[in-house]
């Protein structure tokens, strides 16, 4: 906290600093960047000076400031698929300039349109990092016809996953548990519906996704391998509008409108899968109290107190449900609550404090009677308190400081085994958490060639009592179960593990001309959680530990160098290569046996190593006409080395892909079809296979590996290819625009049938059984076996 | 083991009522390995034939007959016993019970295992356990439901030596035939499943009771047939293990019990099995299996309605 109150000294300090800068005769012309039709705020739009060939982008809540000296300016407010907006300003005081811009779907005459941000690839100092917009989610063939912001990420270069109706992604060769994903900057520890079919995040109330897996802001941490920021829609505040639509899986409906015209609005997005009701008729497995069925809430509202005050307060609340019975069953959910205020102190200083709860629980209960039955849940809760600034000290630096507080507790398990009338309380002790860190970061804008960002993020952890620490012993080799030696109780408040670390952040950009740039980036992160799982998807019994005595924080270290150029006709075409090297230290594995559900002695069953992953990214992206697109090829490697595992020498991942190729692409066949498609193509997985089999009496025949080997197969490559066709309702009626839209989405996943292996297992088939030999046999799983169809009917009524 | 088989259950239930996935048996080829020695020494207390197996390992499809090692010498040591075991050919070793030995030791004895082969000396080491005894057998019925039709379930009644760190092994042969299948590996930690479940004491818990019924499926109607009808019998065998050996089953359950379909989301990778045989001289082959002195309780039941 005392870290805090020195960011508190700077910022006093900096408030008066426009003072000294005043005697240059600067002015600042600021304000926010909105769509004018429902008054949505833009993310990252561009306000650029013409006479200086520079500008600035909007930040997450559409502020954007500019100092410049006293003159004649022209302004360009550009937004990609808006129309631009030209300001001329005679530049002699500080200027407020609101800007609304037209969406181009609205459009009637010609007029100037943001088909590609054509310099934006070149000439932002970002690299690494992916801009989804909710409406290119909405045009990909999705699973099932459902539009999904984690599988369109999986389109995004650099982005794999270990197979398909797996959870989460894997950025640039890091785990699942590596990856920071924010809604509206509440941490979601479990994205997924239905296990890893469907992500939690409904398209309706999503606004804007970014991921960074390259040269990481200051401004973020706590995970070493991605953040995933998703912003939700702030709701229209001109007009009362509903959306929504009917799939094959969820029905949505979403209603926004104004609290106060302009000044306030509210959004409530809800979805829920209708399996249950569908199959109700069909089946008696759904009945006794039986449900299978998931559904989220996501609502936002925000009012703006005054020119210089904007509160906003968001919720998400999630849960999927899987029940045998009334009593028996599982279920799980996320609930986030964040609130937010935006404080201008001055026209150049922006501010945003964010208070955050969030949390992630499951319950998992079996037993039809009070004798004999088990019951347990587990939570992980977290306040977060973030204070973060934004100066905008001249046309030629801006700066970013703040501070993070996370408390966590943990719950691992609250668990209760009842034999025969004999009550049992299995439950594990709670752990509580405190992180925090402080941050400083400055972008500049050096001459017209040379850009850097650089900054310092100092984060420190700490995990209290009351609790009992447990110390153990050397294995008997590597890759055995540590015993413990002795156990130390901590009374509450007392520390029983802290851990600090500085975390330096730099990117630089050379900008070689109008159309191409050199970027490099060096970045060092630590991850405080650990995702504990040993299955090949994550699923939702997975829990997280914090670091401790026994388990170091994770640290992440990635250097990346890319060239950037726009290349065509109108350098519309975006093409990028990327090059990354990451290292990892402290990554978790674990002993073979391990025991990771209620186990106090958990810990005991962790190894500890090295991971390392290089890769290399090519990109090529076209986002203007009928034709628009993109294609990324990705060359990598992904090794983790931990003492015994696999003889102490490197393995690769699981989910190591050393050729990732996907397409995506679009074409407007009329002015009310669109034809979109992807394909996919990687190099099969690796996997273990066994070499021999080990029969023991009275025991099915055990595959053993004589060499000792993880992962040393791969398995078969994988490609896929999905298509979809969106239909449009008519735009017009009767030659006047209609208020409402609606479109069919027609999608085919997986067009050429094919049987792709996620998996193939070895095992004993009984049924072959003969002469008193065993028969054994390998299986190839394919989640999607199969051609899936799928039609979603959505519709949007604007101003009722 | 049970709980992740449960576990297992619970995660893939929701998605095989949603979707199919797809399994089909495949060709692969596997890189080669020298054979290793593979030792089952599961003996027991029992005033009966006891027999130790030594055999090598073999590629993982092949199926044909075990290749026995011959000409071994294989003993066990008691502080006041040695235990030879004869080679009976192919592999086979056996001791029989005599007046002066009739049986193995006694509960609470360490128990040492030499084995000699071609100048090669593996050692292990265990300890007889004791093992509570099967109280009774009970039949119960329940109503038809969508899995089972109405049906009768056998449940064994047994409670935990009171103390942390019971590890026992429980076998049920219906009509004479053990339950062998890898999702029919029933072991218990102390009454529970696990040595994090802190359990201690207790009855068995209920799925490790009910664990003794067959699961038969039904190929006319789908589901599930009764576990036991009308003249079936039950048969209950409790081992005694040690710690190591209940880790090893319960690793031997989680790479055997492979359920296929969507439980491939949330399975463990492949990995070894453990072994308490260690190599103490020689530069023989390595070597893999276990070495357990049981100590049984029994019990069995016919079904009569």
């Amino acid at each position: 906290m005392k870290k805090l109150f020195l960011f508190y000294l700077v910022l006093l300090t900096l408030s008066t600093a426009p003072i000294i800068t005043m005697a240059q005769e600067k002015h600042t012309i600021s304000g926010y960047i909105r769509d004018m039709s429902d008054g949505e705020s833009l993310i990252g739009a561009t306000a650029y000076v013409k006479e200086l060939g520079s500008g600035t982008v909007s930040n997450a809540y559409g502020f954007y400031s500019i100092t410049l000296a006293s003159g004649q300016y022209n302004l360009e407010f550009k937004y990609l698929g808006y129309q631009t907006v030209l300001k001329a300003i005679d530049l002699k005081g500080n200027i407020t300039l609101d800007i609304e811009l037209s969406n181009a779907q609205t459009k009637l005459q010609e007029v100037v349109i943001t088909e590609s941000m054509e310099d934006d690839n070149v000439s932002s100092i970002s690299m690494g990092s992916s801009r989804l917009d909710v409406q290119t989610i909405q045009k990909l063939p999705a699973f099932l016809g459902e539009a999904d912001v984690l599988k369109s990420i999986q389109l995004l270069p650099g982005i794999s996953s270990v197979g398909e109706g797996a959870s989460g992604y894997n950025s640039r060769g890091g785990s699942v548990g590596q990856n920071l994903i924010l809604l509206d900057e509440a941490p979601v520890y479990n994205s997924s519906h239905l296990f890893g079919f469907f992500s939690v995040f409904n398209p309706d109330a999503v606004k804007d996704t970014q991921l960074f897996r390259g040269a990481i802001p200051s401004k973020y941490g706590g995970r070493i391998s991605s953040i995933l920021d998703v912003r939700m829609k702030d709701g229209n505040n001109k007009c009362y509008s509903t959306s929504g639509g009917i799939g094959t899986v969820f029905s949505r409906l979403a209603f926004e409108g104004p609290i106060v015209k302009n000044k306030g609005s509210f959004i409530v997005a809800a979805r829920r899968s209708y399996i249950d009701v569908l199959a109700a008729p069909f089946t008696d497995v759904l009945d006794d109290g039986a449900g299978l069925n998931f559904y989220d809430l996501t609502m936002k509202a925000n009012y703006k107190l005054s020119s210089k005050d904007h509160v906003y307060l968001s919720g998400y609340l999630g849960r999927d449900r899987f029940m045998f019975d009334e009593r028996q069953g599982f279920s799980w959910g996320n609930a986030t609550s964040t609130l937010r205020w935006n404080h201008l102190f001055s026209d150049r200083l922006f501010s945003n404090f964010t208070l955050v709860y969030s949390d992630y629980d499951y319950e998992l209960a079996f037993g039809d009677t009070d004798r004999d039955k088990f019951d347990w849940n587990s939570n992980i809760n977290s306040y977060i308190f973030k204070p973060e600034f934004t100066y905008f000290l001249n046309s030629d630096n801006e700066m970013t400081f703040g501070g993070e507080a996370i408390y966590y507790t943990f719950e691992p398990a609250n668990a209760v085994g009842v034999s025969n009338g004999n009550v049992q309380d299995i439950s594990l002790d709670r752990k509580y958490n405190l992180e925090t860190s402080v941050y400083i970061g400055n972008r500049q804008t050096v001459n017209p060639v040379l850009t850097l960002e650089y900054g310092l993020r100092f984060s420190s952890f700490r995990l209290f009592g009351p609790g009992t620490a447990i110390d153990y012993g050397e294995a008997p080799r590597p890759g055995l179960r540590r015993d413990t030696v002795s156990t130390t109780f901590f009374g509450s408040g007392k520390t029983i593990a802290e851990y600090s670390n500085f975390e330096p952040r730099l990117s630089f950009k050379v900008q070689l001309s109008s159309y191409s740039s050199i970027k490099g980036s060096y970045n060092r992160m630590a991850q405080y959680l650990h995702l504990i799982s040993n299955t090949t998807a994550s699923n939702p019994l997975d829990v997280w530990v914090p670091s401790s005595n026994n388990i170091e924080p994770q640290i992440g270290q990635q250097v990346s160098l890319g060239y950037f150029a726009n290349l065509g006709k109108e350098e519309s075409l975006e093409v990028s290569v990327e090059g990354y090297y990451r290292k990892a230290e402290n990554q978790i594995d674990y002993i073979d046996g391990a025991d990771l559900l209620i186990n106090e002695r958990l810990e005991g069953d962790l190894l500890s190593g090295e991971g390392r992953a290089y890769g290399l990214e090519l990109s090529v992206k076209k986002d203007a006409g009928r034709f628009s697109g993109w294609m990324n090829y990705t060359i990598a490697k992904t090794e983790l080395q931990v003492e015994g595992i696999n003889r102490g020498e490197w393995y690769s991942t699981r989910f190591d892909q050393p050729h990732n190729f996907k397409i995506a692409a679009f074409y407007e066949l009329n002015k009310r079809m669109t034809l979109s498609g992807n394909f996919v193509f990687n190099t099969g997985t690796p996997i273990t296979f066994p070499t021999s089999r080990v029969i023991q009496r009275d025991l099915p025949v055990i595959p053993y590996n004589a060499n000792d080997s993880r992962n040393n197969v791969r398995l078969p490559n994988y490609h896929r290819l999905d298509l979809a066709l969106r239909v449009d309702g008519k735009k017009e009626k009767k030659g006047r625009v209609r208020k409402n839209n609606d479109y069919w989405v027609f999608s085919f996943i997986n067009v050429y049938n094919r049987r792709n292996a996620f998996s193939i297992y070895f095992a004993e088939n009984e049924e072959l059984i003969a002469d008193n030999v065993l028969p054994t046999e390998a299986v190839r799983v394919s989640i999607i076996g199969s051609i899936i169809p799928a039609i979603s009917y959505n519709f949007n009524f604007n101003c009722l | 083991m049970k709980l992740k088989n449960t576990l297992n259950l619970i995660l893939t239930l929701p998605l095989i009522l949603l979707f199919c996935a797809c399994e089909d048996p495949i060709d692969v080829n596997l890189a080669e390995a020298d054979p290793v020695l593979v030792v089952d020494a599961w003996v027991n207390g029992q005033a009966e034939d006891q027999r130790i197996f030594l055999t090598q390992s073999q590629p993982f499809f092949d199926s044909v007959p075990l290749r026995g090692v011959k000409g071994a010498t294989v003993q066990l040591r008691t502080l006041m016993d040695t235990y030879t075991f004869e080679d009976n050919g192919n592999g086979e070793y056996l001791w029989n019970p005599s007046p002066s030995q009739p049986q193995l030791g006694q509960d609470g004895d360490d128990f040492q295992l030499t084995i000699t082969v071609n100048g090669t000396t593996y050692e292990s080491i265990s300890k007889r356990n004791p093992v509570p005894t099967i109280d009774s057998i009970t039949f119960r019925f329940e109503e038809g439901n969508a899995f089972f039709p109405d049906s009768h379930f056998a449940e064994f009644w047994s409670r935990d030596i009171v103390g942390p760190g019971n590890t026992y092994w429980i076998k049920a042969y219906k009509n004479g035939e053990l339950l062998r299948a890898a999702d029919e590996i029933n072991i218990a930690f102390d009454g529970g499943f696990s040595a994090g479940g802190n359990f201690d004491g207790v009855e068995f818990i209920r799925p490790i009771r009910d664990a003794i019924n067959p699961l038969i499926d039904d190929e006319d109607n789908g589901g599930f047939l009764s576990p036991y009808v009308n003249g079936d019998s039950v048969y209950v065998e409790i081992h005694s293990l040690t710690n190591e050996a209940f880790f090893f089953l319960n690793e031997v359950a989680i790479q055997t019990n492979r359920q296929g379909g969507f439980a491939e989301l949330f399975a463990a990778p492949l990995s070894n099995v453990p072994t308490n045989i260690v190599k103490t001289s020689g530069d023989g082959a390595s070597v893999v299996g276990f070495f357990n002195v049981a100590s049984i309780a029994t019990n069995g039941k016919r079904f009569v309605p």
